[in-house]
């Protein structure tokens, strides 16, 4: 068994790092992933890490360092958010397409502006379309365990494809619980020997030309395009399989099984779900046993786990379960006027056999905490249009009046 | 049936100029050389000093015997080519062996032009365009006492000079009012004409030759004067004509050569070139496509061909052809390029002379607008090959004229100069 | 392969006439100061001095018109020899050659032409201004010409374009144990990386970002030497991709001393997008984003001086090069691969673009030789460890900036103002740069920086 510490999700994302044995890490600190980057540097200082640490001057330099790193055949991973992920966006939407298994901790953090330095989702969903796997951990224990299956989900040679371990700013940054670190050889048993290029490398051993033009208006290169992104699309799907055979075999080793895509809370016998995605979902839990337990409310919870590649079937299989959900989302899409995640929660719908009300509620912006309470709120709007009430065209914003 | 993606048929400066463009390009494609003769390639300009004994017959060839393998090019003598089928891309030999080709170049030079006198087939006469004929020439000399020379072209007047020295009476015979009319003005040809008086050789110029007759072994020739000759030694040097018997029923466009365009490409047919003497090309001066038998045109024109033939990109298409020759004769030198016999009263054009005959000197330069259209030149200093350069590049005179009129051989130097790297 | 050779090179500019080469010629070979026996030949005319000389052409017309078969190029020492026995005395040669190089000899009653003097030409050695040279120059392409082309034939560069050529002997010279970055621009644009599946280079090759061909190299380099192997990092950057919009990447990894050849193939412009300026496009050229008009007249600032930044980065190596001077490029190579070997080698190559400058492709090394002997672009290298400036090709006199400005069409418009300003500029950097080659100036501002 490994040992017992207790530390905050930066730390422990740091851990997972360690255990996971990177030959490079790159780091450029921005609020609230700074001390991510700074447990990195110390842990390399410390021979914890032992990687080459690229301590470079910016974040999009960051990931592309570790884009000729892992072109030579390096186990990588970072971490940014906010401005320092939209500074990142050229280099990171060409990453999932060289097929480069990366790992990048989002420690999420709101959208500017108004200026803000605290937690929210709208980075990692506003890259949510680029190719990229995203996971959100809900609690300090799971980043730590996620961080360690991103490289052997990333490295799948049916996936190849770099994965976002996503962790709230703020609410599992900072906050502090008791984690097991696991074994350094037990971890190396999971990860098992590292091969991230044997697809596309930068080799004088194996030397060929990476990434020539491709497409154009006629010849072969638009259809050579065509095959290169249905590639990525099956990436994408087999990594949903990938990620559910991963988890289990985490849980088999570790004893910890997460849910892998979806979790399920407590749906049988409720009438009606909210939906959550990462560290929220603590509170919602709380929320719904007590609607249950204090006040018999047949109420239960989907959590997210796994956005992209969005797990629709596992998704449809836990609404079909239920009349009604409330779908908090902790980011807004400006487009459809609701929550990311709300509405693709719609769309899924399509598939389900009976549409459900749904509604959308929008909480937990620049560092606001979404507490027990909203909950209560949405688990009552939610049974309010279970009972038939009419759902609004405007979500519902958690934190208007706090 | 034999194949060959390039197939060159003759072997002299043009053929073996396209030869090595091809080979430039393209180190290992498969190219044939068919040379009519038994021999190694060699120059028919060299043929006068196998004449006269400075060569001897077995030196003259232009290539060291190992260079065609070194090359990876077979060369085949004796291969005579007698007809050209340019729709099945093969031409057939002598022999009846047939070859196939992707690309044909026709160089095959050109033949002594006989002219049409009463008797003439009936006697026996000499013609100088081949080894062969040099060594059956060199061996008559020898044996004979008189000669006569049909002809004051460039063949006829070396030829002249040769058996002179062989010692043989010689009397040369041109129907043309001066000798080397095409190269020299009446002044430059008099100059010449002097050189050999002074030495013995008689000369009979505007002189017609109305019949030829043999008689035991001599030969007698009836001029248009009433003069009759006799010798027993006759060379007829008329000039040459080019060699397109062969091509009868070809296909191939023949006027008085093949007819080519500023790629040497043939006229009429597809995939044949022709360069050299063989070839009916631009000329220089805007004038109409004519045959231009030279060496200097024979090298640039066979390597143009082989740079079209092998898809070279560097081609430039072929300026056009003048009149260009290097003349030596009795310790004297004399050259010429261009417009060298245009006359001072001729509108259009500015002529410097120099003209000292005591010292047996004459220099001359043509100008046109501010360009040199032509030069000649017996005993000067001046560079031939800078005049040509000037005449050929176009270079504007017109700031420098003063000057380069008078330091020709200077100025020319420095403007040649400039243009080297 | 064609092979090069030694050739004496003339310098009219350093010569006064004075006929001591054609003195020591004709000693030489006739034991006689007789000009009438010397093989060189040096005439004034119009103010200015010509060179009579045999050029030892490698397509000799002298000897495709001999028709005695006496005159052939050496191909071990490329001198043509001429063979007194089987010349006939023709001068068919003389005709031939443009440059005079084979002439008579009223005294000896035969051509005669240069034969180098067994390897050592006397006229070089006589010369006491410097205005022979014996000149190695295309002898390091026997050399090189020997080592593989890594790129492959046929990429679609326009006609004359500098950048391939830089590729291919950089590359050359490098070899194939490299991993080479082209980030988006004409590199990239001529199918180095490729298109559709083929490549075109014989090697490792990607296409970074525009903007982080610095930091790709250096992450692929990290991992090289954590796993013990020993590969060349090198990039081909445009202006662009190097002074603009990639400059952030290439500092920090200047900054941090990462191990990489990078080469700015500087054509001072977006020359693969259709001539837009860049930080590199001079003072008051033309390009489609600083067009000439009846308020604008080109661009209006001076361009940024990038190698000299280089050098404030504290990099191992730091040259400026230029196509025309191909040995001096090839001897920075050396200096950079072995440079990189500790850190950043950067070199700065000078890159007329016949397309988007608006001059003949046949112009290209003209352009190349101008710009430095107008003090354009000055040829120098940093070594950190020497630790200043020096000069490779210093230009002493140089020419006036109009002789460079003239050849090039997109600095037509430029009045007479703006030339002065260029005149001025140009002045002022060789001003500066000759601080550098002051070795406490250099340690100074490194330290004050």
């Amino acid at each position: 068994m490994g040992k017992v510490i207790v530390c905050d999700g930066n730390e422990a994302a740091a851990w997972g790092v360690a255990l996971a044995r990177p030959d490079m890490v790159a780091v450029y600190p921005i609020t609230p992933q700074s001390s991510l980057a700074e447990y990195i540097s110390q842990f390399v200082a410390d021979g914890i890490i032992k990687a080459d640490l690229m301590d470079v001057e910016g974040e999009h330099s960051v990931l592309s360092v570790l884009q000729g790193a892992a072109l030579a055949g390096a186990r990588t991973f970072t971490a940014s958010c906010g401005q320092g992920l939209a500074f990142m966006f050229e280099p990171y939407f060409r990453t999932p397409p060289l097929r480069l298994p990366i790992v990048m901790s989002i420690v999420t953090r709101d959208g500017i502006t108004p200026q803000s330095v605290w937690g929210g989702q709208q980075d990692a969903m506003t890259v949510r379309e680029t190719g990229w796997v995203h996971m959100h951990c809900e609690n300090v224990q799971e980043v730590l365990d996620t961080v360690i299956m991103a490289f052997k989900i990333a490295e799948h040679r049916d996936v190849m494809l770099p994965v976002n371990v996503n962790h709230d700013g703020n609410y599992l940054s900072y906050g502090v619980e008791k984690v097991e670190v696991p074994d350094q050889e037990e971890v190396d048993v999971f990860l098992g020997e590292k091969n991230v290029n044997w697809h596309v490398a930068l080799d004088p051993e194996r030397p060929m030309g990476v990434d020539p033009l491709t497409g154009g208006a006629g010849g072969i290169g638009p259809s050579l395009f065509v095959k290169y992104r249905k590639g990525l699309c099956r990436g994408m799907q087999n990594a949903l399989r990938v990620i559910e055979e991963v988890h289990r075999e985490w849980g088999e080793r570790f004893g910890r099984k997460w849910a892998p895509l979806v979790e399920e809370y407590r749906l049988d016998g409720a009438d009606y779900a909210v939906v959550t995605i990462g560290s929220m979902s603590g509170a919602g839990k709380d929320a719904v046993d007590m609607a249950r337990d204090e006040e018999g409310k047949r109420v239960g919870l989907i959590k997210m786990k796994t956005f992209r590649p969005f797990p629709r079937k596992a998704l449809c299989e836990a609404l079909s379960k239920v009349k009604a959900a409330g779908v908090v989302d902790r980011s807004v899409s400006f487009g459809w006027n609701s929550g990311p995640m709300y509405q693709e929660i719609l769309s899924s719908m399509y598939f389900l056999s009976t549409p459900i009300p749904a509604i959308s509620f929008i909480g937990g912006l620049a560092g606001a905490d979404i507490t027990v309470d909203h909950f209560r709120r949405v688990i009552d709007e939610t049974q309010r249009v279970l009972e038939g009430g009419e759902v609004a065209s405007e979500p519902i914003w958690l934190n208007e009046s706090t | 049936m034999f194949h060959s993606k390039y197939l060159i048929v003759g072997a002299s400066h043009a053929g073996l100029s396209a030869l090595d463009a091809i080979r430039l390009i393209e180190p290992e494609g498969e190219v044939t050389l068919l040379c009519a003769e038994s021999t190694p390639p060699y120059s028919p300009t060299i043929l006068p000093y196998v004449v006269s004994g400075e060569v001897r017959a077995e030196e003259v060839f232009l290539r060291r015997s190992d260079r065609f393998e070194r090359m990876g090019v077979r060369f085949e003598a004796g291969a005579r080519v007698v007809s050209v089928q340019a729709g099945d891309h093969s031409v057939e030999l002598e022999s009846g062996e047939k070859w196939e080709y992707e690309k044909l170049l026709l160089a095959t030079g050109a033949a002594p032009s006989i002219p049409r006198i009463e008797g003439l087939e009936g006697v026996s006469y000499h013609v100088l365009r081949t080894l062969e004929d040099a060594e059956k020439l060199r061996a008559a000399m020898s044996a004979a006492k008189e000669a006569i020379v049909l002809g004051a072209g460039l063949i006829g007047m070396h030829a002249a000079e040769n058996m002179l020295k062989a010692g043989l009476k010689v009397r040369v015979v041109e129907a043309l009012d001066q000798v080397l009319p095409a190269y020299f003005d009446p002044r430059g040809a008099d100059l010449i004409e002097r050189a050999f008086l002074e030495q013995g050789i008689e000369i009979l110029t505007g002189e017609r030759v109305e019949g030829v007759a043999q008689s035991g072994g001599r030969v007698e020739l009836s001029l248009s004067s009433g003069k009759t000759l006799s010798g027993d030694l006759l060379l007829v040097s008329t000039g040459v004509k080019p060699r397109t018997e062969y091509l009868k029923g070809s296909g191939v466009e023949v006027e008085e050569g093949v007819v080519v365009d500023d790629r040497m490409r043939a006229g009429g047919v597809e995939d044949v070139w022709a360069a050299g003497d063989v070839a009916q090309a631009r000329g220089f001066f805007g004038d109409s496509k004519r045959v231009n038998a030279t060496v200097l045109s024979a090298v640039e024109q066979g390597r143009i061909a082989g740079m079209d033939m092998v898809g070279d990109s560097a081609l430039q298409p072929y300026g056009g052809g003048m009149a260009v020759n290097t003349y030596t004769f009795f310790k004297h030198r004399a050259f010429s390029v261009g417009m060298g016999k245009v006359s001072e009263s001729e509108d259009d054009f500015e002529v410097d002379q120099v003209y000292l005959p005591s010292s047996f000197c004459y220099q001359k330069l043509v100008f046109s607008g501010g360009y040199l259209v032509g030069a000649s030149g017996i005993n000067t200093e001046l560079d031939p090959g800078v005049l040509y350069q000037l005449i050929r590049r176009k270079v504007n005179l017109e700031e420098e004229k003063g000057v380069f009129s008078a330091k020709p051989l200077e100025m020319g130097r420095v403007l040649m100069s400039q243009v080297w790297r | 392969m064609g092979k090069g050779y030694k050739t004496i090179a003339f310098y009219p500019q350093r010569c006064d006439g004075c006929q001591k080469c054609v003195e020591a010629c004709s000693e030489f070979h006739a034991g006689s100061t007789d000009p009438v026996h010397s093989r060189i030949k040096v005439v004034e005319a119009g103010g200015a001095f010509g060179l009579a000389l045999c050029r030892q052409c490698g397509e000799p017309q002298c000897v495709m018109n001999c028709p005695a078969g006496a005159l052939e190029k050496d191909t071990e020492t490329g001198v043509i020899k001429w063979d007194r026995d089987r010349c006939v005395n023709c001068h068919i040669c003389t005709l031939a050659c443009p440059y005079a190089g084979i002439t008579y000899n009223v005294v000896s009653e035969e051509v005669m032409k240069c034969d180098f003097c067994e390897g050592d030409p006397a006229c070089v050695k006589a010369c006491p201004l410097g205005a022979l040279e014996l000149k190695r120059g295309a002898e390091i392409f026997n050399e090189w010409a020997e080592l593989e082309d890594l790129v492959v034939p046929g990429i679609s560069a326009c006609l004359g374009c500098n950048s391939e050529l830089v590729l291919r002997h950089t590359l050359r010279r490098v070899g194939s144990n490299v991993v080479v970055a082209t980030p988006p621009g004409c590199m990239a644009g001529v199918g180095t990386v490729g298109v559709n599946g083929k490549t075109g280079v014989k090697a490792p090759v990607f296409h970074p970002l525009l903007t982080n061909t610095a930091a790709m190299l250096a992450g692929a380099k990290r991992y090289y030497k954590r796993i013990g192997r020993d590969v060349t990092m090198i990039a081909f950057g445009g202006d662009g991709g190097t002074a603009d919009v990639g400059f952030q990447s290439l500092s920090g990894a200047a900054e941090r001393g990462e191990q990489m050849i990078y080469i700015c193939v500087d054509n001072e412009g977006y020359m693969n997008t259709g001539v837009q300026r860049s930080s590199t496009t001079p003072y008051g050229a033309w390009t489609s984003t600083t067009p000439v008009g009846t308020v604008l007249r080109g661009k209006s600032r001076d361009a940024k001086p990038m190698p000299l930044l280089m050098v404030m980065h504290n990099c191992e190596y730091v040259a400026t090069a230029s196509t025309a001077f191909m040995e001096d490029y090839y001897r920075k190579l050396e200096k950079a691969i072995e440079a990189a070997r500790r850190g950043m080698a950067y070199i700065h190559v000078f890159s007329p673009c016949p397309t988007g400058w608006r001059f003949p492709p046949s112009k290209l090394i003209e352009v190349g030789r101008k710009a430095v002997q107008t003090n354009i672009v000055p040829l120098w290298e940093y070594e950190n460890r020497v630790g200043r400036i020096r000069f490779t090709h210093p230009v002493e006199n140089p020419l006036p900036v109009a002789e460079y400005l003239s050849l090039i069409g997109k600095f037509r418009h430029l009045d007479e103002e703006q030339i002065a300003h260029i005149q001025a500029q140009t002045q002022r950097k060789i001003e500066v740069l000759k601080k550098f080659t002051s070795e406490q100036t250099t340690t100074t501002l490194h330290h004050a920086a």
